[in-house]
């Protein structure tokens, strides 16, 4: 077809949605054995025009005919390479709105399509399999006992060597799996150590590859529906929210005993109330530092940044005394880090800075990057490296500058190619100038 | 051709017009070279434009309907662009495109190179968001290399290879066939017709000599008084001008016997070498900060120490390097035994002696006539002669007028053998001191205080005899990594080049030390050979590297590593607490670095790092904690 005409369709058809778009949904299945969801908007002989909408964006995915296996219009199977058919199509169920390779909003499955999801993909091997060679060093004590016996030490202890070489260092990270991989088989002759290495295993998938369906799957197998022993009840649940049925995942979380780790998970459910509820109820305790911090991400989340600021403040009140010292320090640390994050970008507002110039430094490649940014009538008027050391610095001493003006603010900025460090220096500084005079 | 005064008068002063035209060409020609072509900071990243969002695919066609906010501007129909969809934790690269049409925050893209079904597919299932490409993101970053080979028009070490002498030392000292022979045979050529015009056309450093003299040279003249001692008369000067064979005698015997010194002498290197430690720097201040100029060194001090003598003998007398020192002018005054021009002087000379006394050259003897080796053709003699009595004509031409043409005199057969004997003595010197400073190297020829050498430089003992220390891959090297050394590893690697990862680590996107190299004792690389190629081997120090000593977080080394797409550098987790279980702390301990030695190049990226933030910066260690080493 013209590139014209492929144009003329594509705006026809543009301006046709902009107005009284029906809701449907329909399949297209490819050759391939991919399948789009979205509403057919136009086909003809050669090929068949699909409206796709992911993350609340609309989308226009034209397939020729000799590509295309299947296509279901609002249920009913319907001749791909059958020109022109237009069959009447009740405009009843909404649109699945899935997409291939996860868009932002998370697809909806039913128990059903979940649990065939975990089997299907549970039961083979991912398609990187080959790729990795089965390493891992001599020294490891196969036997893997657990607890391991003796100090730590990374080169005998499978455990300790999966947390200090594997997790450290993504390009191992399916290294690390195809090991556990390997290990299942070594000790199939012994049910408990297969628990083990199954939840390892659910622990990999879900932790370093996010590959929720076959995490799910060997969480399953080592029995963490059963009794959570292991501690990974609350992944599971992840699992399943990830997998598209939140329902699966509150139904699990009533089932198994409470953790800290629960706060996150509904927090990034969208179950912000149920989140801070619990996290309210677990303050007095040992954990206080866990909890305030997890009710703060909630906030955060859910885009309540001054509440969140007051969990993160609540953090840093626990004293970093007692046995959990370190932990409670570190957490200090991360509250601190999250506080500054909000102040300087979330909470941004231009229009509360008033007028004048303001100066900030923050570290570029080998030394502090000062910027001397103009403020007037809640705009950056302009932004000024007034000193720097930097070497790789190309254009960005202006590009950045400029974009910033451009966006008039400091999310969202694209470093400058060849000179990241410089421009994530100009970015900082800049917020923290801003932020600094805001009132 | 008329004997008329006038006539004359009008040719002579055209015939200097010429040369002095011909000489600012030709020094223009050196400085845009230098300044410009070799200059790397022209070079810009290729551009990435991100955020854009494919509305519409053509799962036929392979065309793309976008959307994104970069100003039309940025695109041109025809052009190429690459695309990766970022979506997911990692790129997914969807190949390459060509912009058929760009208009505000739109663009219409087509697929090019690979339509198979499995690709078009993809481009359908791709939601986005884009990033777009300038170049293909696979082959990682190459605007240093890019950025020379545009502006290289003509070669940028042209200059160096018309130095016959670099040329044939490095040759002969190498044992190897260089390819500035080619270049520095065909200069010899030129001087049958117009013998050591090299000197007085086209070598830069005769050109600043000119300009030294004409204008400081005048001066301090005229400001000394008259007759005062220290100048040198023409005729006591007559002795000097057997001092650059002994030179050009000394050069070859060291190359003999395996050692490069005409790289220390010879007039292009020198006065390369000069520029590039004198006004390089300058140049680098004033676009890109005083900060980026690296501290000078003995070795900097000593060459532009040389550089300044040569410009101030001229006090003695004008152009005193060319006529009595240049060993490479010793190899044009040679090379002039075979001219096919020569200067010649008929009878209407007067003996008023303005010749002789102008000549920059000494070429013209008590008599007037012309000493053949070293008359360079400049025509000075002639645009001062007051009876038009000098010719420049072929040398086998015969004319009745002449009196003194340039035959070669018979020569004092006891002076003829005095010359001899010394030159040879001085060669055997030249040789000796060559096989002293060969054997004062090889007694160390690696081991942790060997240099680390630009990235495709020879083997140790044949880098030392082809580098002729000019100085252009210090010019070429972003961020000034290569620089030259001092005596630190011995006279014989005096003004070699040296990577130097405390100041600026070797750049990935840069392969131009290779290209500008005039000899090959750096070889030539491609970029994607140059990012394979080893200059050592970084070692971390785990009794200083912060994360390894349980001080502090510290990725600095990692993440610059990784930037440069070598991910040489990986983690191991280091003071692991455990919690009451026997389980391991989440976040407890530190990343350190190891560096994984297949992958590591020796760049030194990691170095600079670690000694800009936690040496100067921060005062938190001595040295840095991750050093490359020689492999």
């Amino acid at each position: 077809m013209p590139m014209s005409r492929f144009v003329l369709l594509v705006a026809a058809v543009l301006a046709g949605l902009a107005g009284t778009a029906p809701v449907r949904g329909d399949t297209v299945q490819l050759v391939n054995g991919t399948k789009i969801q979205g509403t057919v908007v136009a086909r003809d002989s050669e090929s068949i025009t699909l409206q796709v909408t992911v993350g609340g964006r609309k989308f226009l995915r034209k397939y020729p005919l000799s590509r295309v296996r299947a296509v279901v219009v609002e249920g009913e199977p319907t001749q791909p390479a059958e020109p022109g058919t237009e069959a009447g199509r009740p405009a009843s169920r909404s649109a699945g709105g899935a997409s291939p390779k996860g868009g932002p909003q998370p697809v909806r499955r039913t128990r059903a399509e979940v649990e065939a999801l975990i089997e299907r993909q549970g039961r083979t091997l991912p398609d990187w399999w080959d790729s990795v060679p089965l390493e891992y060093p001599p020294t490891l004590d196969l036997e893997w006992p657990e607890p391991a016996p003796g100090p730590w030490n990374p080169q005998r202890n499978i455990g300790q060597y999966l947390w200090d070489v594997i997790h450290p260092n993504p390009g191992r990270w399916r290294q690390g799996i195809r090991f556990l991989h390997f290990l299942l088989e070594y000790h199939k002759k012994n049910p408990e150590k297969q628990r083990q290495i199954m939840n390892a295993l659910g622990q990999k998938y879900f932790m370093l590859l996010q590959d929720y369906a076959r995490a799910a799957y060997w969480f399953r197998k080592a029995g963490v529906e059963r009794d959570d022993r292991f501690w990974s009840g609350v992944q599971l649940a992840e699992c399943y929210w990830r997998l598209g049925n939140k329902a699966m995942a509150l139904d699990l979380l009533d089932r198994i005993e409470p953790q800290f780790s629960m706060i996150k998970l509904l927090g990034d459910m969208g179950e912000t109330d149920r989140a801070l509820e619990f996290a309210q109820a677990n303050t007095e305790g040992e954990g206080a530092d866990i909890a305030y911090l997890y009710a703060g991400d909630a906030c955060r989340v859910a885009g309540k940044n001054r509440q969140a600021l007051q969990f993160y403040q609540k953090v840093l009140e626990v004293p970093a005394t007692g046995r959990f010292k370190a932990r409670i320090e570190r957490n200090h640390r991360r509250a601190q880090a999250n506080i500054e994050a909000i102040r300087l970008f979330d909470l941004l507002d231009l229009a509360r800075v008033p007028d004048g110039t303001y100066r900030a430094s923050s570290l570029g490649y080998e030394a502090p990057v000062q910027v001397e940014v103009v403020v007037k009538s809640g705009r950056i008027e302009s932004v000024r490296v007034t000193e720097h050391r930097e070497k790789q610095f190309y254009s960005s001493l202006t590009d950045t500058p400029r974009k910033i003006i451009e966006k008039q603010s400091v999310v969202g900025i694209d470093a400058t190619s060849g000179a990241t460090i410089t421009s994530e220096a100009i970015i900082n500084a800049t917020a923290k100038a801003l932020a600094g005079a805001m009132q | 051709m008329s004997d008329r005064p006038s006539h004359r008068r009008t040719r002579r002063p055209a015939a200097r017009v010429i040369r002095r035209a011909i000489q600012a060409l030709a020094l223009a020609g050196f400085v845009v070279l230098l300044f410009y072509v070799v200059f790397p900071y022209t070079a810009r990243p290729a551009r990435v434009w991100a955020g854009w969002t494919p509305e519409a695919v053509d799962a036929q066609t392979g065309r793309v309907e976008a959307v994104g906010q970069t100003a039309t501007s940025d695109f041109a129909p025809g052009q190429v662009l690459y695309a990766q969809d970022t979506s997911g934790t990692s790129a997914e690269p969807l190949g390459a495109f060509r912009v058929l049409e760009a208009g505000p925050g739109r663009l219409r893209i087509e697929a090019i190179g690979d339509l198979s079904s499995d690709r078009l597919d993809k481009l359908a299932g791709s939601f986005g968001p884009w990033t777009l490409y300038e170049q293909d993101p696979a082959a990682g970053p190459s605007h240093y290399a890019r950025d020379l080979a545009a502006k290289e028009v003509v070669p940028a070490e042209l200059y160096l290879w018309l130095d016959p002498l670099a040329a044939v030392s490095a040759a002969l000292a190498g044992r190897v066939w260089i390819w500035p022979l080619a270049a520095a045979g065909a200069v010899l050529l030129l001087c049958l017709l117009v013998p050591r015009g090299f000197c007085t056309y086209l070598c830069p450093l005769g050109t600043i000599i000119d300009l030294f003299d004409a204008t400081i040279g005048r001066l301090v003249r005229r400001l000394r008084p008259a007759k005062a001692p220290g100048y040198l008369p023409a005729t006591a000067a007559t002795p000097w001008r057997w001092v650059k064979y002994g030179l050009l005698a000394a050069v070859l015997g060291a190359a003999a016997a395996g050692a490069m010194l005409g790289g220390w002498v010879s007039a292009i290197p020198v006065v390369t070498r000069a520029m590039v430690f004198l006004l390089a720097p300058l140049q680098t201040a004033a676009v890109r900060g005083w900060h980026q100029v690296p501290p000078w060194n003995a070795g900097h001090g000593i060459s532009v120490a040389l550089f300044g003598l040569v410009l101030a003998l001229g006090l003695l007398r004008p152009r005193f390097w060319c006529r009595y020192l240049c060993p490479t002018g010793a190899v044009f005054s040679l090379g002039s035994a075979l001219r096919l021009v020569e200067r010649r002087v008929d009878q209407r000379c007067t003996e008023c002696g303005r010749c002789q006394a102008q000549c920059p050259f000494d070429a013209i003897r008590d008599d007037y006539s012309t000493r053949p080796l070293d008359c360079a053709l400049c025509r000075t003699c002639q645009s001062v002669c007051p009876a038009g009595a000098i010719q420049y004509t072929w040398r086998l031409a015969s004319t009745s007028q002449a009196v003194s043409a340039a035959a070669d005199r018979p020569v004092d057969r006891r002076r003829f053998l005095a010359a001899t004997g010394s030159l040879a003595a001085t060669a055997a010197g030249g040789a000796v001191f060559g096989w002293a400073l060969r054997v004062s190297n090889a007694a160390n020829p690696t081991g942790p205080s060997s240099p680390l050498r630009p990235p495709g430089s020879l083997p140790e003992p044949q880098f030392l005899a082809l580098c002729v220390r000019c100085g252009e891959c210090f010019r070429a090297c972003p961020n000034d990594a290569l620089q030259p050394a001092g005596f630190e590893h011995g006279l014989a690697a005096l003004w070699t080049p040296q990577l130097v990862p405390d100041w600026s680590g070797c750049e990935p996107s840069c392969a131009n030390c290779g290209q500008v190299c005039p000899t090959g004792a750096i070889r030539p690389l491609k970029i994607d050979q140059k990012r394979t190629v080893c200059v050592g081997l970084a070692v971390v120090d785990t009794a200083t590297c912060l994360p390894h000593a349980r001080q502090e977080e510290c990725r600095l080394c990692f993440e610059e590593c990784s930037a440069a797409g070598y991910h040489a550098i990986e983690f191991l987790r280091v003071g692991t607490e455990v919690d009451d279980r026997g389980m391991p702390i989440e976040d407890s301990g530190f990343l350190a670095p190891v560096v994984l030695a297949e992958r590591c190049t020796g760049c030194g990226l990691c170095q600079t790092r670690c000694r800009a933030i936690n040496v100067a910066q921060r005062g938190l260690l001595a040295q840095s904690a991750i050093r490359v080493e020689p492999r």
